[in-house]
């Protein structure tokens, strides 16, 4: 779906050459900082430093005018006043760019007629020279793969989870995350205005990407609701998409005179169009980027009975009752053990002072050593009521108790155990004082595909979102 | 509340709607308290009276409708009601006549609508009738067109959605007489672009089939 795509928007995220205009060997531009932190991603293509100071950037030349350039140029990046920006789009007609990047603002979104007249007229430049325009009032493409980092040099490994971002400041703390979190991504874009190419054209690009397996979103309006209705429908058949509607105001409701009109607000509908094209909608950051963490790790795996394991030592017990409703208010099923399971974990564990039902209390183990707390965790696993586990290890209980040491060798079972055997299993890692040894423990289990939480509620939510889009991928 | 040129009126949001297959309680314009007993009597009682106005929006409001009217003497006694209240309320409001129909037993009550969102276009609603579409908005949209999985959808997203279902003891309505409603309209108001916003509220959900009793029509 959407093939054509991939040829089209190569230019886009796999140049061969970009010139950067507004680029300055004397000030501190941001055309400047665009042409160094591509060169030190080490992007490997060409790179054209753009503008009137003459002069090198690093080892690089700066042309004082793009025609001055000798070779082809797939992609430009501008960051020139507005009123400059029509003669620069004659010159990129002339030197067949494919595309151009407006990092250039104050158009339509500061709302004036003024603004408004030059977007149209860019348009219409652009479609007579054959070029293709992101923003204006953008920061563009990041894609790691082909070494273009986001503006200010930020970088991170490259994955399966593609973005579209009408706004630079959510795209870059998304990706910041992502480099915090593991969250990987093939591509990401911020399109600002859109006057050109949109949402809907860059999720048609991510759908059909085959570096692409999860697909995130964060809008706050369009220009053509058809279009971009309809293209979710056919991505979200392909990929799971995960969009989160910024500016959730009451818009629509004004001075209706049916009651129809009157409830039909903004928000309202957007959450049905989402619901309907099949997309998964999130309502903040927090969840956008746990939703695309376990998008990522789990991918198309299914199931919501989960096998709760509230606490691996003391104060389990209060833990695995706020666990369990946390589990239970955001959609998850939390069955019964087996009864050849309890039996193991009371031979194992005794039954004083342990849950064995499910959420499960372990802290006994603590009594008898790592070796019969991990059986435990292996009896828990094992039994086939639940499709994943989840467990809480909370490193201020527990390293007063099994010390670094033995905390280390806890989270080496987690990796190891995740290795051998299918079930996910899905650690919350509650934030508290040890601050610096979590950290580790999370970047530990993050690395080995495990997914990571910080608690019960935001787990389990993602855990449902996930489920969510899989139940509707087997009706279709 | 007195507005808009552009309202039809029960009888002739009725004539259209059945006319695109979508069930109504049909109703006849009466231009005379004679004329509203003769076709009582040809309906049969018990009888709805309601006033038929393009410019009053909110019938009950103003003392425009009369339920449960069971014999000739009945109508046309609310006959003169209607007239003398609604001309009090409204005093500039153009008045057809009344709207006589059929009272149709009791039954749960839903609301469908729709209205036009500015970037999605054309809309459907659904929820449960009364006071709960207006308190709670226990409401679910979908975009037109809306398909049989996402009528389904829409009626099982409400949260009173066990009440269609006939909770303790009360008789279920007919999820699919609702779906292919909801369908319909959706095919109506796609093939009708001129219409800008529609209400059919109540409509009465049955065990086997669902009818809408009251409707509203506003063109663009």
């Amino acid at each position: 779906m959407f093939e054509e795509k991939l040829t089209e928007f190569e230019p886009i995220f796999y140049p061969k050459s970009v010139a950067v205009v507004g680029a300055s060997a004397t000030s501190i531009k941001a055309g400047t900082l665009w042409v160094s932190s591509l060169n030190s991603a080490g992007f490997p293509g060409i790179i054209y430093p753009v503008g009137s100071s003459g002069g090198h950037i690093a080892d690089l030349e700066i042309f004082p005018n793009l025609k001055l350039v000798l070779g082809e140029i797939d992609y430009v990046i501008v960051s020139i006043p507005r009123k400059s920006v029509l003669k620069l789009l004659d010159d990129c007609a002339a030197k067949n760019v494919k595309a151009v990047q407006f990092f250039t603002a104050g158009f339509s979104e500061v709302d004036t007629k003024q603004g408004r007249k030059l977007e149209e007229k860019m348009l219409e430049k652009a479609r007579q020279g054959h070029i293709r325009i992101i923003g204006p009032n953008c920061i563009g493409v990041y894609c790691p793969e082909h070494k273009i980092p986001f503006l200010l040099g930020i970088l991170g490994e490259s994955g399966p989870v593609g973005f579209v971002s009408q706004s630079g400041g959510i795209a870059t703390k998304l990706v910041t995350i992502g480099i915090a979190r593991h969250i990987n991504y093939s591509k990401v874009v911020s399109f600002g205005n859109g006057i050109d190419l949109d949402a809907s054209d860059f999720l048609q690009y991510l759908a059909a990407d085959p570096k692409t397996k999860v697909i995130g979103a964060y809008l706050e309006g369009t220009r053509n609701g058809a279009r971009l209705f309809n293209t979710m429908k056919e991505v979200a058949k392909v990929k799971p998409l995960v969009v989160w509607k910024g500016g959730r105001t009451e818009a629509g409701a004004q001075a209706a005179l049916s009651h129809t009109g009157s409830l039909a607000s903004s928000a309202a509908i957007w959450s049905a169009m989402l619901k309907q094209a099949g997309a998964i909608e999130v309502h903040n950051l927090e969840e956008l980027t746990d939703t695309l963490l376990i998008f990522q790790q789990l991918r198309h795996w299914q199931g919501t009975r989960a096998a709760i394991i509230g606490g691996l030592a003391d104060g389990g017990g209060g833990n695995s009752v706020a666990a369990g409703d946390a589990c239970m208010e955001n959609g998850l099923k939390i069955p019964p053990l087996s009864l050849e399971t309890k039996q193991e974990l009371s031979e194992l564990l005794g039954e004083v002072g342990s849950i064995l039902c499910n959420p499960i209390d372990v802290s006994q183990a603590q009594f008898q050593g790592l070796a019969t707390l991990f059986q435990a965790i292996d009896s828990v696993a094992r039994d086939t009521v639940t499709d994943i586990v989840l467990i809480q290890e909370d490193i201020d209980i527990l390293l007063p108790i099994y010390s670094r040491k033995g905390l280390e060798e806890i989270n080496d079972f987690f990796v190891e155990f995740t290795g051998r055997q299918n079930k996910p299993i899905i650690v919350v890692l509650p934030p508290g004082s040890a601050e610096p040894e979590r950290l580790q423990i999370e970047q530990k289990l993050l690395a080995a595909s495990i997914p990571v939480f910080y608690s019960m509620e935001r787990a389990s939510k993602a855990i449902y979102k996930l489920n969510q889009y899989c139940r509707r991928q087997e009706v279709k | 509340m007195i507005k808009s040129q552009n309202l039809l009126t029960e009888v002739e949001s009725k004539e259209l709607l059945k006319k695109a297959g979508i069930p109504v309680v049909e109703a006849k314009l009466s231009r005379s308290k004679k004329e509203a007993i003769s076709t009582s009597k040809e309906m049969g009682f018990p009888i709805v009276l309601k006033i038929s106005s393009p410019d009053v929006v909110h019938k009950s409001d103003s003392g425009g409708v009369k339920l449960g009217l069971a014999n000739a003497t009945q109508v046309g006694k609310a006959y003169n009601e209607v007239i003398s209240s609604v001309k009090q309320a409204y005093p500039k409001a153009k008045i057809e006549g009344v709207s006589v129909q059929p009272m149709a037993p009791p039954g749960v009550e839903v609301i469908v609508g729709m209205s036009k969102d500015p970037q999605f276009g054309p809309v459907l609603m659904f929820g449960l009738g009364g006071i709960l579409v207006e308190v709670l908005k226990d409401v679910s949209f979908r975009i037109v067109p809306v398909t049989e999985r996402d009528a389904l959808e829409m009626i099982r997203e409400i949260k009173g959605y066990p009440v269609l279902e006939g909770y303790r003891g009360q008789k279920p309505a007919s999820i699919p007489a609702l779906e292919k409603l909801l369908v319909k309209v959706s095919n109506f108001v796609e093939k009708n672009p001129q219409i800008k916003e529609l209400d059919l509220n109540p409509i009465f959900a049955y065990p086997d089939k669902a009818v809408a009793v009251d409707a509203r029509i506003i063109l663009e």
